[in-house]
């Protein structure tokens, strides 16, 4: 065992003035001595380090239904209490809680990324004008939403009670992809004799950032509206891309969106499984969102944008290229219904707008 | 809906909306620390309104849509309120100092230490981890109310916000791998008057949070290596130190820049550091203040056990005086130096004191 003084040895030594040396030391009250919970706890690091989900062990590992405790008390910590309460609204774990929020949070760490240097920005070169202006435009549209997430995430951040540190501190981590990503595409949109471009339609970004009332209703909407539809619309530009550049962003954007959609569809799944009578806000929502998006999507701009991409210019963008775009529309339906599956949601294709329906689509806003 | 026809007809295209794209023809140069924030300062992308009458979430630099709607809670939307001028570099430094606390500290290098050094180090990682909570959340609630058109100091608060996460589980982890645990919370982070959650205004609650607490802080992490045993606890100070010196940095050039551009709220911001220094060495935030739960275990982890307590409680005096000086280099740096020379600080009264 190393012993106080071997370790004193170690350490420089602050060199005390003579007045410093002259202090007269109070005797202390030692009254914090031997107040814990439970003591003797060795958590040891695994394959992976010492992760923050592997803490949760003995009465650490007890996370409890309700966190009524409005102050900032480390779960485990004997709490202070007396002191005035700070701004915190969500105290049920129900509300919040998903089981994978540790484990994600230490992957997203792991896989980190910075848009300066892990994008090889030299290697870009230029497209045809009418390439470049419909990338630009994609990069606009995606950096809004980023912005929206962000504000999004972080103005619900605050609100969460501590004892649920883990999903808190996971939300960190995805304020900060979202951050990230506005970063990347902004520098994307600036950097190949482009420009940002037209400011995107806003109602699925008023529905995230107005539905204050519930964190897992606003889970909803961001995750099986805005975000998975912007995960597959990234696959559909990774496929589509015109260089590594595009490529590198679009591969390390898809990764953090994975934990974010994962984040999000567990904890609904989580808020079903306890509180069953969340259905109906959730589908509610759900209904409320596809109106939305339906609205976000009249307008032609991401559209055409998009068809442009996929199709290879303007010329390919009406016919080929806007068949990329009705696919791709197909697709996110395809994942939202297996998500909606997968939480035992009853939603159907034929409760969508009738755009997000390929059998009613061309017939739809006539 | 575009109108098409099922039988294999095109697709009409209005494609109005090229003729609606910002400022076109932009070719930012990746420098050599790769393409940063910095860089991307090219033409109108990088003027940056002193009033900001974005309300909806634009990219600053995208063509405003006539009917979008005011959605977002913007309460920031004065340049002067949030603004410093190397936010972009504070960003990119801190995307590339990103660390794990999970495999970038040497857990295996902490081994068993005398109990009540072990109380010592668990007390004070109790009351990390809580100080860390508010260090995270306030900025977070905070970016929610900004503008986007002050998008470089969003980030820097966004780079904070991960930052904090992560101190707050390298405490956590500290405190449960060498046979100790949680021990009592502290309420230092409560909601307090003059507290860093109450406050109403960014700059005030970024002298509380950046150049007073924070500032406290960092010069404890700082001293870390007087504190740690081990070269996990080495690791977690430094990293921290790094960290936080960001943070400081920021109050301290958001402060300068408030001087230099908003002259009208200079007496404001006196009162805001009247109140920091009152609360310097009496406030609970303050790890080398006068809560004895705090100074008494950072005076057994100084000297070396409670066997060693004066000798410990001694260093612990030095620290306050280099947290004053410290504080005293970043008030005047951010353009607040006259109240040492003119009467207005209690610092020299403070100084004499910190032994209390
Ligand atoms: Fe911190
Ligand atoms: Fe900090």
């Amino acid at each position: 065992m190393a012993t106080a003084k071997d370790a004193d040895r170690v350490r420089p030594a602050l060199t005390l003035t003579k007045e410093e040396l002259e202090v007269e030391v109070p005797e202390p009250r030692l009254n914090w001595m031997n107040q814990w919970r439970e003591w003797g706890v060795r958590v040891r690091p695994g394959k992976k380090g010492l992760t923050l989900g592997s803490l949760n062990v003995g009465l650490y590992g007890e996370i409890p239904m309700n966190w009524p405790d409005r102050s900032r008390n480390p779960r485990g910590a004997i709490g202070v209490t007396g002191t005035p309460p700070v701004a915190i609204q969500i105290k049920d774990k129900v509300d919040l809680w998903a089981p994978c929020a540790a484990d994600l949070y230490e992957e997203a760490i792991q896989r980190r990324w910075a848009p300066a240097t892990d994008v090889d920005w030299k290697a870009i070169h230029p497209l045809p004008e009418d390439i470049e202006r419909a990338i630009c435009q994609v990069c606009t549209e995606i950096c809004q939403y980023a912005i929206i997430d962000v504000e999004v995430i972080t103005s619900w951040q605050h609100q969460m009670a501590y004892g649920y540190h883990e999903v808190k501190q996971f939300l960190a981590t995805t304020s900060l992809d979202a951050t990230r990503r506005h970063e990347a595409f902004r520098k994307r949109a600036l950097v190949n004799g482009g420009g940002l471009g037209y400011e995107g339609p806003c109602q699925v970004s008023r529905l995230l950032l107005e539905s204050s009332s519930g964190w897992t209703e606003t889970v909803t909407g961001l995750i099986l509206i805005r975000a998975l539809f912007t995960q597959v619309m990234i696959r559909y530009l990774n496929r589509f891309a015109y260089n590594g550049v595009e490529r590198k962003i679009y591969e390390c954007v898809t990764q953090d969106f994975a934990r974010l959609i994962t984040y999000g569809v567990e904890h609904i799944k989580y808020a079903l499984a306890h509180a069953p009578d969340k259905q109906g806000s959730i589908l509610t929502t759900l209904a409320i969102g596809f109106r939305m998006f339906n609205r976000d999507l009249r307008d032609p701009v991401l559209r055409e944008a998009l068809a442009i991409v996929f199709g290879g210019g303007i010329a390919g963008a009406r016919n080929e290229g806007m068949l990329v775009f009705y696919e791709m529309l197909d697709e996110y339906v395809q994942e939202l219904l297996d998500a909606c599956q997968y939480l035992r949601l009853p939603v159907t294709i034929e409760q969508l707008p009738r755009v997000f329906q390929k059998d009613q689509r061309h017939s739809a806003d006539s | 809906m575009d109108q098409q026809t099922q039988n294999g007809a095109e697709f009409e295209l209005d494609l109005g909306w090229m003729e609606k794209q910002g400022e076109w023809g932009t070719h930012a140069e990746p420098s050599k620390n790769g393409l940063t924030l910095a860089d991307i300062q090219v033409g109108s992308y990088a003027e940056t309104p002193e009033e900001s009458r974005n309300l909806s979430g634009r990219p600053r630099g995208a063509v405003p849509r006539p009917g979008s709607m005011p959605i977002g809670n913007y309460t920031v939307r004065t340049k002067s309120e949030i603004w410093l001028e190397n936010a972009s570099f504070l960003y990119e430094e801190a995307l590339q100092r990103q660390w794990s606390s999970a495999t970038d500290i040497p857990w295996d290098t902490i081994e068993p230490l005398p109990d009540d050094v072990e109380q010592a180090q668990c007390q004070m990682a109790t009351f990390l981890t809580e100080v860390e909570f508010v260090a995270g959340d306030v900025p977070s609630r905070w970016v929610s109310k900004t503008s986007p058109d002050f998008y470089e100091a969003r980030n820097v608060l966004m780079a904070q916000v991960m930052d904090e996460s992560r101190h707050m589980d390298v405490f956590r982890k500290r405190a449960l791998v060498n046979g100790g645990g949680l021990m009592r919370a502290t309420g230092a982070t409560a909601g307090f008057v003059g507290g860093i959650d109450l406050a109403r205004d960014f700059t005030e609650m970024s002298s509380r949070l950046h150049l007073s607490g924070e500032g406290a802080v960092l010069t404890i992490f700082r001293m870390g290596e007087l504190m740690a045993y081990n070269d996990a606890e080495k690791a977690i100070y430094r990293l921290c130190a790094q960290d936080e010196a960001r943070h400081v940095a920021f109050g301290v050039m958001h402060m300068r820049y408030m001087a230099a551009n908003a002259p009208e709220r200079r007496e404001e911001i006196e009162s805001y550091l009247d109140e920091a220094e009152a609360g310097m060495l009496t406030d609970a935030a303050n790890p080398a203040g006068q809560l004895n739960q705090t100074s008494e275990s950072l005076s057994i982890m100084l000297g070396g056990g409670r066997k060693y307590f004066d000798e410990g409680f001694r260093k612990l005096v030095s620290i306050r005086k280099r947290q004053l000086q410290e504080y005293q280099k970043r008030v005047t740096s951010a353009g607040f130096g006259d109240r040492f020379k003119n009467g207005r600080s209690r610092l020299g009264h403070m100084m004499a004191n910190v032994a209390n």
